[in-house]
């Protein structure tokens, strides 16, 4: 069953097409990776998932709500139940760690908000780094306080953008190992952008692979692995 | 080795020269009506006159500059976004729409607004009061708060809104991510209108209301009294480097005034159903503060025909070359002392230099003019007093802070990194800035140089101090011609004023376009 | 690009950065308005060829932005010669000890009450001050005679005068404090008061007022109303006190400044100024009356043989000006 759905969507960038007539299911409860090289429209297609911004055509529906028609955005992004974690994780830099996981849940004025982020805090460590900013602490630290703020809210659907880009390869590894993990204990399907197979054969359900804004191939892991797609195999050589 | 001693070298340099040449000044001027000298029963008396009636007319001028200073930060935000954050229609007009009050002389602006209230209302009771005052001050000086603001809004990283998007509305987004992280240039804005207002003094004096630089002003011209003046500036001296000081303080390290950085998409399209809002705001805006006043000289310029405009244009050509030669000096230099504060004020962290240029600019422009009279006036300076260095010195005074406030901010946009993998390639110092930093700046120094501009070709306080005999200079040609001059005249000199600054604003705007880009 | 940008930037600092010039020169600073003054200077440097280099006071400054540069300059003088609108402020650099004696042949026939006896300045074109009023607002039957009417309540808030602080208005009241004498004075600027003059920020924004109709009439000098006449607006003026203390008559005034650079050429522009011919060019331009006699002047020009003079004495009157400035600077906050 898919959680979200894009129907024919196009995309430009000025004069730069991005995205034609893409059509793409995401599964729900899945981690789906869309995978490509730079300028290949996988984090365009996140955007627009999120409702940063609005296709020049085709519509976009999660959990069968149309939440993005044509030039229209009718559903806006803090109303679409989504969490994303950016490629520089954008943690605002004047609020503490508290806060930046807070800000959310006070936005939306809801109750319990101590214990939502104690939650959180316990979860992932980071009890000792509330009162710090992010400029504090390490990357990896950071990481996951990108994480707890994007969790706190109990999203359905988890976005990230490479977010593995900076990490070195001990923590890709155990950011990997984390993000299974959190799919799993809070039930989230995720659609994973990233320009590395390698990090998608560990982590995917789906892959989903991308070329100047065309589908070349979708399908499981196995399935990406054995293709006959001389784009795919040449993309998952090296 | 080498390189350190010349790095060394040139920043003593700057340095030294800016104290020798232009803070030295003020010391000894200062400094020589504050010692107690042989007869000196004048410098006790003038202390007693510094009494509670003097600190309550400074407080309530300060109180003046803050509502000043708060309106103009108030509308610098809502223009800035406006401009810089949405997709409105004629934005390119408006950019440069709205900064044409900078262009206009704060007294002849006060004259047209008087002009327009009796044509409209019968009198200007509202006008000559404490309001009037603002209003006229609101209107001048907002364009320099949007051009800091608007700056500050393009440098946002979009990514830091957007995280905020994902959880909340964007009006919450506004107040509780974007306003905060531009905090810096709030307050920079604040602070820079603050100065200027609490040192303006044409536009109260000529509206009959007293603030504090009137009364220094009556004491210098009324009563010759140049000690108790002095004594005076100082305080407003100590009252602004207080104000700048905390500034910096509260602020720490965080970033701010910058002017548009490459790289980071901060389109919006928010508030695109209130296009039609945004447009009519923006307009009302340059009606009131762009319009009416340009109508109101307009009218008076062409009542009897054109006369009056061709007599005004042929009284001023001699002095277009000059005037528009020494503010591109001027400009010049304050880009280069500016540049040598920022930098090292951002990548040694020694900040002395520029605190020496805050110190200059807080500093009231008729008494800095005196100053520089005081040291420069002497056979053995001549050259430099008779010459135009000495209005050079005055702008490279009064001016050098702006710059090195942009330049400040900018430098702190650019990552570290880019240096360090130049240092590790073995490239020197002066390379590094001439091939890596200068280039990725450029657009800051750039705007820099055009503000600069703007400043020194309307400059008066100082320069109407310090011009040497027979030179002929733009806005003091204007000011001694308005005296008994048919309003026609004076309202036609207006105009070709801001003509010729416009128009050497556009055509510095359209050569730094038509250059290769240099930044990513 | 930036290689482009450092030499236009290095040609422009070299060209304007220019050195002091070594030509035949005389330095002047000149507090009357620049639209008159300049013509004449401009007239001795064409029938000279030494060059004129001037100095001008500006709207703002109202006549003192000069006086206080000379002053700060006493110790090395710039300028040649001093050429005021009125003689009090000259007495001012005189007292400081920075004008030196010079008589000029040319003023010989000037009457001495237009001359210091010292030499240290010298008469010549005289302003008066004058009311200026609005014909459409007041009839002649209504126009004041007297300055003593602007206190009568018919007049209350219909009235303008400059700021008493600057210009020629500090003069005008140092000169009725000579005349009448402190308490008489004061009575009369306290019923001015009473009668809710209105404050111009100067003698130009009086015209302006009364012309505008914002006023119906105001204190100012001949020659603001001259230029108001040739403007075409519907005023008329009158000389005050004409059966009483009379009006006052303020002659331009030029001086010689100690150890001034160009002495010589300084004296030369003083005998220029003291001239005929100036007197003649002044009357024209801008209505002043001439002190030598024997000059020709526009019929529509008041002659000084035709108005009663106040009779005071400018040394006496520049020394009432210093000591009534706190005086009134309360009256102007009041």
């Amino acid at each position: 069953m898919s959680i979200i759905r894009l129907t024919d969507i196009t995309h430009a960038y000025g004069a730069k097409q991005v995205l034609q007539q893409l059509s793409l299911d995401i599964g729900a409860s899945q981690l789906t990776c869309l995978l490509g090289g730079s300028g290949s429209g996988k984090t365009t297609i996140l955007r627009l998932i999120a409702g940063l911004e609005a296709p020049q055509s085709g519509c976009i529906t999660i959990s069968n709500n149309k939440v993005t028609d044509n030039k229209h955005i009718i559903i806006p992004p803090h109303q679409r139940h989504l969490g994303f974690i950016f490629q520089d994780l954008a943690l605002w830099p004047h609020f503490t760690v508290y806060k930046n996981i807070t800000f959310g849940l006070t936005a939306r004025k809801q109750k319990n908000v101590k214990e939502s982020v104690q939650q959180m805090l316990d979860y992932f460590g980071l009890q000792e780094y509330s009162d710090k900013y992010p400029h504090q602490l390490s990357g990896g630290q950071q990481q996951l306080v990108a994480l707890s703020r994007a969790l706190v809210l109990r999203p359905k659907i988890l976005l990230m953008d490479e977010p593995l880009a900076n990490l070195d390869v001990k923590l890709k590894r155990k950011t990997l190992d984390l993000i299974k993990k959190l799919q799993h204990n809070f039930d989230l399907s995720i659609v994973f952008v990233t320009h590395d197979h390698r990090e998608a054969f560990v982590i995917a359900d789906n892959i989903v692979i991308l070329n100047k804004g065309i589908i070349e191939q979708a399908g499981s892991v196995e399935q990406i692995k054995n293709s006959e797609n001389e784009f795919v195999k040449y993309f998952i050589e090296y | 080795m080498i390189i350190r001693s010349i790095e060394r070298l040139w920043y003593s340099l700057v340095f030294g020269s800016f104290f020798l040449f232009i803070v030295l000044p003020i010391f000894y001027t200062v400094g020589d009506a504050l010692l107690p000298k042989a007869s000196n029963s004048s410098l006790v008396e003038n202390l007693l006159l510094i009494n509670n009636d003097s600190f309550s007319l400074l407080a309530k001028s300060s109180a003046i500059a803050f509502s000043i200073a708060f309106l103009s930060t108030i509308l610098g935000v809502i223009f800035g976004f406006i401009l810089f954050k949405t997709n409105v229609a004629f934005q390119g007009f408006f950019k440069i729409a709205l900064l044409i009050p900078l262009f206009i002389s704060p007294y002849i602006l006060a004259v047209a607004w008087n002009d327009f209230f009796y044509l409209c209302f019968g009198n200007i009771n509202l006008l000559a009061s404490y309001l009037g005052v603002i209003l006229i001050l609101t209107f001048i000086y907002t364009p320099l708060s949007i051009v800091i603001i608007g700056s500050a809004f393009l440098n946002i990283n979009a990514q830091l809104e957007e995280a905020g998007e994902m959880m909340t509305d964007y009006l919450h987004v506004i107040f509780k991510i974007t306003l905060p992280l531009i905090k810096p240039a709030l307050l920079t804005s604040f602070v820079l209108v603050f100065i200027f207002s609490i040192s303006e003094f044409s536009v109260p004096i000529f509206f009959g209301v007293k603030v504090f630089t009137t009364e220094i002003f009556t004491q210098f011209s009324a009563f010759y009294n140049h000690s108790l003046a002095i004594l005076q500036s100082t305080l407003l001296i100590l009252l602004c480097l207080l104000l700048l000081f905390s500034e910096k303080a509260y602020l720490a390290e965080a970033p701010f005034l910058s002017v548009q950085g490459g790289g980071i998409r901060t389109e919006n399209n928010h508030f695109n159903h209130w296009r039609g809002l945004n447009v009519s705001l923006l307009f009302i805006w340059f009606l009131l503060s762009v319009l009416l006043p340009l109508v109101v000289l307009f009218i008076q310029s062409f009542d009897d025909g054109t006369a009056k405009f061709i007599q005004a244009f042929a009284l001023l050509k001699p002095t277009f070359i000059n005037s528009i030669g020494l503010a591109f000096a001027g400009a010049m230099i304050c880009i280069v002392i500016g540049f040598t504060a920022a930098y090292v004020a951002e990548v040694k962290k020694t900040k002395s230099l520029i605190w020496l240029l805050l110190f200059v600019f807080a500093t009231p422009s008729t008494i800095f003019g005196i100053c520089l009279i005081k040291f420069y006036n002497r056979p053995l300076l001549d050259a430099i007093y008779s010459s135009y260095a000495i209005i050079l010195l005055g702008y490279s005074g009064k001016f050098s802070f702006i710059a090195a406030k942009l330049i400040e901010n900018a430098i702190k946009q650019i990552p570290k990194s880019f240096d360090e993998v130049a240092q590790i390639q073995g490239i020197v110092l002066f390379r590094r800035i001439w091939m890596i930093l200068l280039p990725l700046i450029m657009p800051s120094i750039f705007a820099a140089f055009i503000i600069n501009c703007i400043f020194c070709i309307g400059e008066l306080g100082t320069t109407i101090m310090v011009y040497p005999p027979g030179t002929e200079i733009l806005p003091i040609k204007v000011f001694t011609l308005m005296a008994n001059a048919p309003q026609a005249l004076i309202s036609s000199m207006t105009l070709i004023v801001f003509s010729i600054t416009l128009l050497l604003i556009t055509a510095l705007y359209l050569f730094f376009k038509a250059l290769p880009k240099c930044q990513s | 690009m930036k290689k482009i940008f450092l030499k236009i930037a290095i040609l422009i600092t070299l060209i304007t950065t220019g050195c002091t010039e070594n030509t035949d020169t005389v330095v002047v600073y000149t507090t009357v308005d620049q639209i008159f003054s300049e013509p004449i200077l401009n007239d001795f440097e064409s029938h000279t060829g030494i060059k004129i280099k001037a100095i001008y006071d500006t709207e703002e400054t109202k006549s003192t932005g000069v006086l206080n540069r000379l002053i700060a300059e006493k110790d090395n003088p710039q300028c040649d010669v001093f050429w005021s609108g009125d003689p009090v402020r000259i007495i001012v650099l005189k007292n400081k000890g920075i004008t030196s004696p010079y008589q000029s042949p040319m003023a010989n026939d000037i009457n001495g009450f237009f001359k210091d006896p010292d030499h240290h300045w010298t008469g010549f074109s005289a302003r008066a001050r004058v009311l200026i009023y609005n014909k459409n607002l007041l009839t002649k039957e209504e126009v004041p005679h007297s300055i003593f009417d602007l206190t009568k309540e018919q007049y209350r808030g219909k009235f303008a005068i400059a700021n008493p602080l600057f210009g020629t208005t500090t003069f005008h009241i140092a000169a009725l404090f000579t005349s009448l004498g402190d308490e008489r004075a004061k009575q009369l600027f306290a019923d001015l008061k009473n009668n809710e003059v209105v404050i111009a920020s100067s003698n130009g924004d009086v015209k302006k007022q009364v012309i505008l109709g914002k006023v119906a009439c105001g204190l100012t000098d001949t020659d603001d109303v001259y230029e108001a006449i040739k403007e075409q607006a519907n005023i008329g003026f009158v000389f005050l006190d004409q059966q009483g203390i009379g009006s006052l008559i303020m002659p331009n005034t030029v001086s010689l400044i100690k150890k001034s650079p160009h002495t010589e050429n300084g004296k030369k522009l003083m005998d220029y100024l003291l001239s005929k011919e100036t007197e003649a060019k002044l009357a024209k331009s801008c209505a002043q009356m001439p002190l030598h006699k024997g000059v020709k002047i526009p019929g529509d020009i008041t002659s000084l043989d035709n108005i009663i003079p106040m009779n005071i004495d400018y040394d006496k009157t520049a020394q009432k000006l210093e000591n009534i400035q706190n005086y009134l600077k309360k009256w102007l906050e009041q």
